[in-house]
This record gives C-alpha cells, structure tokens and sequence, in this order.
C-alpha cells in the first residue's frame, strides 16, 4: 500500500495552494485534474524535487549477497 | 558483504515524468443556492456578521445609504425559476451586504452602509466574498474527500486566516 498524501491551503481570498505528495509517475497529474474538477480552474503548477524521479513501476531493486 | 544496486528500468532523461506538484488552483463557484448560502453563513459568520434575514426580491425596501455593487466573477448559481429572487442578507456594525442571483446568473452582491465611503464598502464587501470562496471551496472539498474515504490528518485555520487541509489516503 503507498501513501498519498495532499495538502490545501485555502486563502481568505479564496485562492487553493496544493500539494500533492507521494505520487510517482503520471498518476500525480490525475490527482492535479482530480483537484482542479472540484476546485477551479489551474494557474500555476511547479515541480516539486521529486520532478526527476522515475515512475514507480519502472523502478526495482536488487539486493545482492556476497 | 551486502550490496545494495538500484536498476532504473527505462530511465530515459526526456521520458523523466511528473512525480509530486505543487499548484495554485483559482475556484470556480458552481453551486445551488442552498450549498451557497451555507458558505454565505459560515463566511459571514466567520468575520463577526449576522444573518439579517433570507427574503424574495419584491420584500425589498428602498434605502438612502451608500451602496457598492460587486459580483464575484467565476460564479454561477444554478436555481429553478422559483428560486431566482431567492437573497440572503448579513450585517455588521450598520453595514449591509446582500448576496443574489444577477441576470446573468453570477453572484451579485450589494454593500450597503451609512457613514462609510464606497471604498470603505468596496473593501467590506470584497473581504467577504473572498471569505464566501474561502467556504464555499472548503465544503465541496471537504464533501469530496469524505466521499472517496480520505483521511482528513489535519484541518486548522491558521493566523493569516487561511483553512490548512492535509489529507492521507492508501493505494495499492
């Protein structure tokens, strides 16, 4: 199970900072789309230090024992 | 000896793809008149204003004092044609502010006040609808979230004013 988390900051002028954490792939943009469905439309996007990571199901790990 | 190697499949640099975002988010207000005057309410609430009374348009009486008309611009407030002189009036230390329906369908609102200038009611009137946003946002999310089982970990509203949500769910 992977944890996703997201956080909102609604200003007093009614604006909607978010953050989407915890995604790895193009499944963050649905999240970004699912967001911009109930809240409006998007200004702004940036590229948080995650923004070079490879895509989840591309990654794998290799223990190796000597 | 342990050796730990981390093997990037397909890792191609112009394939590097989106992985967590941060994005600024301008509302659009879409709403029924019932889940609008429940964010009139709280916001009005919010900022130390009553509600004076929620009246058809042919109830209302002509006054002499100052008045400034606003609207906020990325709204449609859906009502059947009963519905349409449907308004909702809170006040404040003399200030009046009435929420409605305009013809094109937008939300208007009137700022109404003895003894203050209308740039004093311009700024009373847009502090509110700002805050009626602010609501309005925050009930659709917060429905939205509870409906897909989402964790809600934290909500505060902080010093500035702003409503802080972080909210956790769990995929596969």
């Amino acid at each position: 199970m992977k944890s996703r988390e997201y956080e909102l900051t609604i200003s007093p002028k009614g604006e909607v900072e978010l953050l989407v954490k915890g995604y790895k792939g193009k499944r963050c943009l649905e999240a970004v789309r699912w967001f911009e469905k109930i809240v409006g439309e998007l200004k702004a996007q940036r590229e948080t230090s995650e923004f070079y990571e490879p895509e989840e199901e591309v990654r794998y790990r290799i223990d190796q024992k000597h | 000896m342990s050796v730990r190697i981390f093997v990037r499949l397909g890792l191609i640099p112009q394939k590097m793809v989106f992985m967590s975002a941060c994005c600024i988010l301008a509302p659009i207000v879409i709403a029924a008149w019932p889940a609008f005057s429940a964010a009139v309410v709280a916001a009005a609430s919010s900022l130390g204003y009553t509600v004076a009374r929620e009246i058809t348009r042919s109830d209302k009486s002509a006054t002499a004092s100052t008045q400034v008309q606003l609207e906020l611009p990325q709204s449609e407030l859906v009502m059947d044609r009963l519905a349409r002189d449907q308004r909702l009036t809170v006040t404040r230390d003399g200030v009046t502010v009435t929420f409605s329906r305009d013809a094109r369908g937008r939300a208007a609102i009137c700022v109404d006040g003895q003894g203050h200038t209308q740039q004093q009611l311009r700024a009373l009137g847009e502090e509110l609808s700002g805050r009626v946003i602010q609501q309005y946002v925050y009930q659709k999310l917060m429905a939205e979230i509870q409906q897909r089982g989402f964790l809600v970990v934290e909500n505060q509203t902080d010093e500035k004013q702003s409503i802080r949500l972080k909210v956790r769910h769990w995929e596969q």
